[in-house]
């Protein structure tokens, strides 16, 4: 899986991607430097939590069609523009799951994977690694999208704030909780 | 039902703009503002009827 750039690297400076919305703003076709920028994130956003590539392309394009109607609405209030991106693209994916056009996917490398059953476990073995998965897959919603972003895409807790609308100290709290929960669920039938 | 997928190979950067870019997104864009908002663009036609016809 390739390294995922976080938010802040991908950013503009502040005053410079403020100019280019701004911009946008006046004029639609000046949004092409933004979506040039971070299309390929909301893309790999997106892939990753839907089974078909189709699909994922499809949802990309209706994000960034909704971020350009949108976006005389967009006020820059110091959270990156990604940000707002992101939480477009949430919301089009979670309509998507209650539409049923795609099926809510979790795309994990085998390698964190393993990091985590040794760090819980004795030793790796395939039992442990089906009872992670089904563990997983018992968590509730918006646990697993904490542990999504903080472990398989290795995101900020700034940023998993920034994308699901909570301060940094309470997508700590959240992912720390939801962490205890896996482990729980994990250890549940030894 | 959630599906787990492991080690999933992602499309490289040079496939995913092959696949999409800003000129579809803008067209599409145009073609939502244009659905939302016809009266924007029959503004000037229905205009110079109305002018031509009380000529």
């Amino acid at each position: 899986m390739p390294l995922q750039l976080s938010l802040q690297q991908q950013s503009f400076l502040p005053d410079e991607e403020k100019k280019l919305i701004e911009r946008a703003q006046q004029d639609p076709r000046f949004f092409a430097p933004l979506y040039e920028r971070y299309h390929d994130a909301i893309f790999r956003y997106v892939y990753r939590r839907v089974d078909e590539e189709e699909q994922a392309y499809d949802i990309t394009s209706s994000v960034f069609v909704k971020a350009l109607q949108a976006l005389h609405k967009y006020e820059y209030r110091g959270l990156p523009f990604s940000a707002w991106l992101f939480r477009i693209a949430k919301s089009e994916l979670y309509q998507s799951f209650r539409d049923q056009k795609a099926k809510r996917t979790v795309s994990i490398d085998k390698v964190v994977l393993k990091q985590v059953i040794e760090e819980w476990s004795e030793e790796y073995t395939e039992q442990d690694k089906a009872r992670l998965l089904v563990a997983l897959k018992n968590l509730k919603d918006q646990q697993l999208q904490l542990i999504e972003m903080r472990f398989f895409e290795k995101r900020s807790f700034k940023e998993i704030g920034e994308i699901c609308g909570l301060s940094e100290n309470n997508a700590k709290v959240k992912t720390f909780r939801a962490v205890l929960k896996l482990k729980e669920f994990f250890h549940q039938k030894e | 039902m959630i599906k787990i997928i492991l080690d999933r190979k992602e499309p490289s950067l040079a496939e995913v703009r092959r696949h999409q870019n800003f000129h579809e997104i803008l067209a599409a864009h145009q073609y939502q503002q244009k659905i939302n908002n016809p009266w924007r663009y029959w503004y000037y036609p229905v205009l110079t009827i109305c002018l031509l016809l009380l000529v």
